[in-house]
C-alpha cells in the first residue's frame, strides 16, 4: 500500500515538474516566432516620423534637457527646446555649446520638435549620441525621463506642459 | 488547446497559476518524504507546504502591487527550485530543513525589500561605486576575518551565524560592473591602435581586464577557493564582452585564464588535489582527493532513469549522516539525481535553463545600457554557477565548492539568490511598462 502510494507520488512529482517546464517553455517558442516584437523598441526601428494625426497644441512651456552629469556644464543646467531645431555640439552657434569636451564633435546631434514631441539624431559625430545608454543610428523619439548622452554630458528629457 | 488560454492571462495571473503548480509539487514531495519515513500519512507535510505557500503568496501580492508588468516566470521558477531543495534537505535532516525554511522566508523578505527599494532600477545606477566599494570591502573582510571551513576561507562568523560574504559581493560586483561598463564602453570598444592587424584598445582602457584577472587570482590564493574566483572572473569577462561586443577581450581573457590556472597549480596544492580527483577518481577512492566525487557518481548512478523516489534513495549511512560529505550543500544535485533519477535531474537543468533564458530575455527587452548589462550579468552569474557545480558533481569539470542557486542549504546563498530574482523583476518592470 505504502509502496503504491509512493510510486504514485514519485510519478506525480515528475509529471508536475514537466508540466511546469512545458508551460514556461511554450512562451519561449512564442518569443522566437514573434521576435520582431523586441526590435520595435530599439532605437531607429519602427519609429514613424509622421506627426500625430491629432493637431498637437503648442506647449505652454517648452520641454527641457536637464544636465545630470557633465565634465563641462554645471549639473542642473538645462537646454530649453523652444526652437524647431536645437543643435548640440562644440560649434559656437549651437544652442547648447559643449566646448571643452574632447569627445564632442562640432555639430554633434540635433534635437527636433515633431508635432510637439522631440526626437534626437546624431549628425555623424565621431563618438556617437546615446539614448538610454544605446548609441543611436537613426532619428530617435524622446520620452519623459529618457537620457541623452553626448560626450561626457548626460541629460534627462523633461517634457513641457501643454495648454 | 487549454494552454492558449494560459498565455492570454494577464502576467500576474500567469505568475499566480505557476506558483500554485509549484506549491502542488512541494506538497507532493513533502508527502512522499514523510510517507517513506513514517510509513503513514501525517499532517506535518501539509503544515510545511502551507507555510511555504504563505511566504510565496505574500511575495506574489507585493509584486502584483509594486511591479504589475514585471516578468511572471522568475518567481515561480524560484518556487519550484526552493521546493525541490527544501524537500531533499528535509529528507536528509529535518532540523536542517527547518533552518532552510527560515532562510527561504528571509530570502523572500529580501526579495520584497529589493523590489520595493529599486522599483525604479535607475536608482541603483547612482549607487554603482558604493556597490563596488562594499563588494571589495566584503571580500577583504572575508580574507582578513574569515575562518577556514574544509580548507577554504569563505566564511565570517557574526553573532553565532556563519555568513558567506562572497555571495553578496558577487551581486554588488555585477551592479558596479554594469554601471562602470555602461559609462566606459565607448572607449573600451574603440581600438586605439592596430597590432598585427588587430585593433587593440589603449592600455589604460585594458587595465580593468588586467585588474579583474589579477584580483581573481589574488582571491583564489587568499580564499583558497577555486569556485568563487572562477565565478568572479567569468562574470566580469562576460559583462565586458556584452558591453563592448569585442571577441578580442574574450580571447585575451581566456589566455590570461590559462596563465592564471597554470600559476594556481603551482601555488595552491588544493587545486592540484581537485584536478587529481577529477582525472583519476578511482585511483584511490577513499583518499581525500576522490572520496566525495566517487560517492557522488555512485549516488547519481544508483538513481537510474526514474530515481528511487523521494525518501527512498540511499542517501544516509547507518549512522544517520549523509554518505556524500556536504550532501545538503555542494552535492544536493547528486541527491536529487538519486531520488528523482535522470528524468528529474534533467527537469532541474531545464528549470535553470528557463531562468537563464528569462534573465537574458529581460536583458534584450531592457532599453537602457545599465539595465541590459545588469540583467545579463546576473543571468550569467546564476547560469555559470549552476554549470560549475553541476559539472563538478557529475565529473565534467574539476569539483569546486559552489552552491546550487535556490536549492542548496545555506542562508547566504538562498537570500543572495532571492536578491538577484528581485533585481531581475525590477528591470523587467521598466522594460515592459515602456512597451505597453
Amino acid at each position: 500500500m505504502v509502496d503504491q502510494a509512493l510510486l504514485l507520488l514519485r510519478v506525480g512529482v515528475l509529471v508536475l515538474l514537466y508540466l511546469f517546464v512545458w508551460r514556461i517553455a511554450r512562451t519561449a517558442i512564442r518569443d522566437v516566432r514573434g521576435s520582431s516584437e523586441s526590435m520595435i523598441l530599439s532605437p531607429g526601428h519602427g519609429f514613424d516620423p509622421q506627426p500625430a494625426p491629432v493637431a498637437p497644441s503648442k506647449p505652454a512651456t517648452p520641454g527641457r534637457l536637464v544636465v545630470v552629469a557633465s565634465d563641462i556644464l554645471p549639473i542642473g543646467a538645462a537646454v530649453v527646446l523652444d526652437q524647431p531645431e536645437v543643435l548640440l555640439g562644440r560649434d559656437p552657434h549651437a544652442a547648447a555649446v559643449l566646448d571643452g569636451d574632447g569627445f564632442v564633435s562640432g555639430r554633434h546631434a540635433m534635437v527636433r520638435l515633431r508635432g510637439g514631441s522631440p526626437t534626437v539624431s546624431d549628425l555623424g559625430s565621431t563618438n556617437g549620441t546615446y539614448v538610454n545608454g544605446d548609441r543611436i543610428a537613426a532619428e530617435t523619439p524622446l520620452f519623459e525621463g529618457d537620457e541623452v548622452a553626448v560626450g561626457s554630458t548626460r541629460m534627462i528629457y523633461e517634457p513641457g506642459t501643454t495648454q | 488547446m487549454p494552454d492558449r488560454g494560459f498565455l492570454r492571462l494577464p502576467a500576474r495571473n500567469r505568475e499566480l497559476a505557476l506558483i500554485a503548480l509549484a506549491l502542488l509539487i512541494a506538497t507532493t514531495g513533502f508527502a512522499a518524504v514523510q510517507l517513506a519515513r513514517a510509513q503513514e500519512f501525517a499532517a506535518s507535510p501539509l503544515i510545511a507546504a502551507a507555510f511555504f505557500a504563505g511566504a510565496y503568496l505574500i511575495a506574489h501580492l507585493v509584486v502584483r502591487i509594486t511591479l504589475p508588468d514585471a516578468d511572471p516566470y522568475v518567481l515561480p521558477i524560484t518556487a519550484v527550485l526552493t521546493a525541490l531543495g527544501l524537500i531533499e534537505i528535509y529528507r536528509i535532516d529535518a532540523t536542517l530543513a527547518r533552518d532552510q525554511g527560515l532562510w527561504i522566508v528571509l530570502g523572500l523578505v529580501l526579495f520584497v525589500g529589493v523590489i520595493v527599494a529599486f522599483r525604479d532600477i535607475r536608482r541603483l545606477e547612482t549607487l554603482r561605486y558604493t556597490c563596488g566599494a562594499v563588494a571589495v570591502g566584503l571580500l577583504l573582510a572575508t580574507i582578513v576575518l574569515g575562518s577556514e571551513v574544509n580548507g577554504a576561507r569563505l566564511w565570517i562568523r557574526v553573532a553565532g551565524l556563519q555568513i558567506q560574504p562572497g555571495e553578496f559581493a558577487k551581486i554588488l560586483l555585477v551592479i558596479f560592473l554594469a554601471g562602470y561598463l555602461r559609462e566606459r564602453r565607448e572607449v573600451l570598444a574603440a581600438p586605439a591602435r592596430k597590432v598585427l592587424g588587430i585593433g587593440v584598445p589603449a592600455l589604460r582602457h585594458s587595465l580593468p581586464l588586467l585588474i579583474i584577472a589579477g584580483a581573481s587570482l589574488v582571491l583564489l590564493v587568499a580564499m583558497n577557493d577555486l569556485g568563487s574566483s572562477l565565478l568572479f572572473y567569468v562574470i566580469a569577462l562576460a559583462m565586458l564582452y556584452i558591453a563592448t561586443g569585442r571577441l578580442l577581450f574574450v580571447g585575451l581573457g581566456a589566455g590570461l585564464f590559462a596563465l592564471g590556472a597554470a600559476a594556481a597549480l603551482q601555488i595552491t596544492p588544493r587545486v592540484q588535489t581537485r584536478i587529481d580527483g577529477w582525472l583519476q577518481p578511482w585511483a584511490d577512492e577513499q583518499a581525500q582527493c576522490c572520496y566525495q566525487i566517487t560517492q557522488s557518481i555512485y549516488t547519481i548512478a544508483d538513481g537510474g532513469v526514474l530515481g528511487a523516489g523521494f525518501g527512498r534513495g540511499l542517501i544516509l549511512n547507518s549512522g544517520g549522516g549523509t554518505i556524500i560529505p556536504y550532501a545538503e550543500t555542494d552535492f544536493i544535485y547528486s541527491v536529487i539525481a538519486n531520488e528523482l533519477g535522470l528524468v528529474g535531474a534533467t527537469a532541474v537543468i531545464l528549470l535553470y535553463l528557463l531562468l537563464a533564458w528569462r534573465g537574458f530575455r529581460i536583458a534584450t527587452t531592457a532599453d537602457d545600457g545599465f539595465s541590459k548589462l545588469l540583467a545579463a550579468g546576473l543571468a550569467t552569474a546564476v547560469a555559470f554557477q549552476v554549470f560549475v557545480i553541476v559539472g563538478g558533481v557529475i565529473r565534467l569539470l574539476p569539483l569546486t565548492g559552489l552552491t546550487l542557486p535556490f536549492v542548496s542549504y545555506g542562508g547566504s546563498s538562498v537570500t543572495a539568490n532571492f536578491a538577484i530574482a528581485g533585481l531581475l523583476l525590477c528591470i523587467s518592470q521598466r522594460a515592459n511598462r515602456e512597451r505597453a
